[in-house]
């Protein structure tokens, strides 16, 4: 027994890196976190001088998270249970009508909207609940009409029209500023000594952290650490894990499945209306049609975070950072930028690789994390095919839709003024054919390592990785004199995929040994 | 969803027949939550009982599902409506359905939006475009030139969003052409508008103005400004539509410059002239419903002239 500690004293550095990792991918959350990461990098990247990896930002981002993230939380255990909630988005839209509604024509005090909108969160998630598990009626169906008869009943119960501005006390769950009164007191100069000093700090830091430090981000923080410590701590946890693995399993082992059921599902609702207060602690009034497609973004964010549709698997954490992700596209992507469309479809194929990344993960095998890694390196070649070839691509498609456009007019087709657009003159033509032609080389360069890239993902020679990530880096002096510098971060990124790949299965190996001496 | 809609529709036209068979109008609005549209359709229900026709109202499950739109046009259609107005949530997915309902003898009114690749009797509408320009050069009066500002989008998939986005950033851009102007891109969620301004404001002390596409956008940069605890007129909000909040706000000394359309008249309009073609009578094939320019000093008369006190 005493070897244990010994062994795990005299492991290198090297050992403990191993190790590390181990622990890491272990965690269901890494895939969403590694892809936070990525994605981080990559947007400080592209938006220079507009900081993206700075403290008031990121709160900010924590801050808009908070409201999708409870409605997120709640999800994630209908989903371990093997169920699913598609209403949470309405009964969000209609809670919050409702709290608004009652608050400001009612004149009920703050605090009795709050318990009423809560109240009307449990009574809906009781009626999903008894449906599913008293009268077998499929989660998918029931929550199916609930997201149209919760919404049609906020748009009634309201008329759909906007509450005015809400009470102060609704601050308290969104945009209130625990700093705030401090930096008050120290402007009118009413404080002293200790107190003094500490309102001096937070004015001088008020724009560059304190501003953004709110209470959304300290309710949805404080959401998950209690929602995690109850799910690990309590009988009502694992047994949310026993019915989503095997239900019928569940309940010959003495489990009273159809009321646990009927308390996730409650739960879940309850969550959508917290996240609704916490949704208008920041916005400008109660309205019936917020938290449309609600839904959908709480399942992405759960599948994101390794949560597994059929159930049994999956965790709090991974929904913290699948929440998390799908906020920073937004707020990345506006800051960089983007065009409007390109954020559709790059939003899209986030979600897409987060998720890929979870897939490999679980599977733990080393020949997947090597495929992968060699597809990343096809990815940057493609990236770095893409500077020269997306100028030769818009140049021909452009030629031959001036000409596609002459035939039909000449065919007697009427064009109309969008469409006239695509016409170009004599000039412009000859524009298009040189920047076809002086691009037409280094595409083809690039196109010869991509398909080098592709060809390494097949095979398993460690040589070849290596040869592959040598021309790599020796590409980047011929683009840099043809005038390509912007491929280089994507070819050293390749580079060091295609070495990485190159190491994966020493790495599991070694992995492995450590693995068996710890335990 | 869309069963629901039809559903409505088809009871709707069924009452209306027991009642007189050629004077039900069929009215396809976008939306029945929207505060702007929530004006229109109120005065396509006034024209109605002005006109003495029977309405059959109905709206898309939410903003932007073409599909039940043209289910409910298509019943429209099949169950013989004398007349149609229609706001197309897509202008050129809606156009084949137009063409089909237009060669059957059914008048068509578009309202708000065209229709691309399709004549309609008549289109009822301001026109976005040169209501945006207007709405780029005033608010290029508010600030000088180089300060960076942020404009709010629409849906840029949709004529209205493209119009109003274009007009505005080239009127903007040749009065003020040293000025930054940082996009928001939404689909009309004012959720989105609030997000987007709050991250950008957040790492942009320099910016002064946030103009935007529709009001529900206003309020939501208004709600970024509070929530990063920006006081009324520290940064400029510019609106489009003259909605009641937004006026308020203008009150407040949030809002500076907002670009009404004569929404309640749009309606009212464009199922006038509905009624008009189905008793047979000649309609102006464009009808312009104009704007109104609302500043500080004339809020006072755009609020009496659109009923809010």
């Amino acid at each position: 027994m005493t070897d244990v500690p010994e062994s795990q004293a005299s492991h290198s550095f090297q050992d403990r890196i191993v190790l590390g990792l181990v622990k890491f991918f272990k965690a269901e959350w890494s895939g969403a976190f590694l892809a936070i990461l990525i994605l981080g990098i990559a947007i400080e990247l592209a938006s220079s001088g507009r900081p993206f990896f700075h403290p008031s930002n990121l709160m900010t981002i924590l801050n808009n998270s908070a409201a999708i993230g409870i409605v997120a939380g709640g999800m994630t255990l209908v989903i371990i249970t093997a169920g699913i909630d598609l209403s949470v988005g309405s009964v969000m839209g209609m809670t919050a009508a409702l709290t608004g509604y009652v608050a400001s024509f009612w004149g009920f005090p703050p605090y009795l909207a709050i318990m009423t909108g809560l109240g009307i969160g449990l009574a809906i998630g009781a009626f999903n609940g008894s449906l599913v598990a008293y009268f077998g009626m499929p989660a998918f169906i029931v929550t199916l009409a609930g997201l149209s008869i919760w919404r049609g009943t906020g748009h009634l119960s309201t008329g759909a029209q906007a509450s005015p501005k809400l009470p102060e006390t609704f601050d308290y769950f969104g945009r209130y500023n625990p700093f705030a009164g401090l930096r008050d007191a120290y402007k009118e100069g009413t404080l002293t000594g200790g107190w003094e000093r500490f309102g001096a700090f937070v004015d001088d830091n008020w724009i560059n952290f304190f501003r953004t430090f709110q209470m959304s981000m300290l309710i949805f923080i404080g959401f998950f650490i209690l929602l995690t410590i109850i799910i690990a701590n309590t009988r009502y946890g694992r047994w949310v894990y026993a019915i989503g693995s095997n239900e019928p399993g569940a309940r010959q082992a003495g489990i009273n499945t159809p009321r646990y059921t009927l308390i996730t599902y409650m739960f879940c609702s309850f969550s959508a209306a917290l996240g609704a207060l916490l949704f208008l602690g920041r916005a400008p009034y109660a309205k019936s049609d917020y938290g449309q497609m609600w839904e959908l973004d709480a399942i992405a964010a759960v599948v994101i975070g390794g949560t597994s549709l059929f159930g049994g698997r999956g965790s709090l954490w991974g929904t913290f950072m699948g929440v998390i992700l799908l906020k920073l596209i937004n707020n990345g992507l506006t800051l960089a930028q983007l065009d409007t469309f390109w954020q559709m479809v790059v939003t899209g194929l986030i979600i897409l690789v987060a998720v890929g990344l979870d897939i490999v993960r679980q599977s733990g095998n080393p020949e997947s994390v090597r495929k992968l890694l060699g597809a990343i390196a096809a990815v940057m070649a493609f990236l770095a095919l893409m500077t020269p070839g997306a100028i030769f691509l818009r140049a021909k498609i452009a030629v031959l839709e001036h000409n596609a456009s002459v035939d039909l007019r000449e065919a007697g087709t009427q064009l109309a003024a969008g469409q006239n657009a695509r016409l170009l003159s004599p000039d412009e033509i000859t524009q298009f054919e040189a920047a076809a032609s002086s691009n037409l080389l280094a595409m083809l360069l690039l196109l010869a390592l991509l398909i080098a890239a592709c060809f390494v993902v097949l095979q398993t020679n460690r040589v070849i990785s290596f040869v592959l990530a040598a021309t790599f880096i020796a590409m980047i002096v011929p683009l840099i004199m043809m005038g390509y510098q912007i491929t280089v971060p994507f070819l050293v990124l390749g580079a060091a995929a295609l070495l990485g790949s190159a190491f994966v299965h020493a790495l599991f190996a070694k992995a492995r040994t450590l693995d068996v001496n710890a335990a | 969803m869309n069963l629901k809609f039809a559903g409505v529709a088809v009871a709707a036209l069924l009452a209306g027949s027991a009642a007189s068979a050629q004077d039900v109008i069929g009215y396809i609005t976008k939306s029945a939550t929207n505060a702007g549209w929530m004006m229109i359709n109120q005065g396509a229900a006034d024209a109605a009982a002005a006109e003495g026709v029977n309405l059959v109202s109905v709206g898309p499950a939410f903003q932007g599902d073409l599909s039940s739109q043209l289910e409910v046009f298509e019943n429209l259609v099949a169950q013989g409506a004398a007349a149609i107005a229609i706001a197309p949530v897509d202008s050129a997915g809606i156009a084949p359905a137009v063409n089909d309902a237009m060669g059957a003898g059914i008048p068509v009114i578009a309202i708000d939006t065209g229709v691309a690749g399709a004549e309609v009797t008549s289109f009822v509408a301001t026109d976005n475009y040169a209501v945006a320009k207007v709405q780029g050069a005033v608010a290029a009066t508010q600030i000088e030139d180089g300060q960076p500002i942020i404009y709010v989008t629409g849906n840029q998939a949709q004529s209205t969003g493209q119009e109003r986005k274009n007009g505005f950033m080239e009127a903007f851009s040749a009065a003020r052409p040293n000025s930054e102007i940082l996009l928001v891109p939404t689909e009309w969620n004012s959720q989105e508008a609030q997000e987007g301004v709050e991250a950008i404001l957040n790492s942009r002390q320099d910016i002064v103005m946030v103009a935007n596409a529709w009001d529900g956008g206003t309020m939501g940069a208004k709600a970024a400004l509070e929530n990063l605890g920006f006081s009324a007129g520290d940064v400029k909000l510019v609106g489009f539509d003259g909605a009641g909040d937004a006026i308020a706000a203008m009150d407040e000394g949030w809002v500076h410059v907002d670009t009404a359309q004569m929404l309640y008249q749009m309606g009212y309009q464009g199922i006038k002239a509905a009624a008009a073609a189905a008793r047979g009578e000649d309609v102006s094939p464009r009808i312009d419903t104009g704007f109104f320019l609302v500043t500080p000093s004339t809020s006072g008369v755009y609020k009496a002239m659109v009923g809010i006190e």
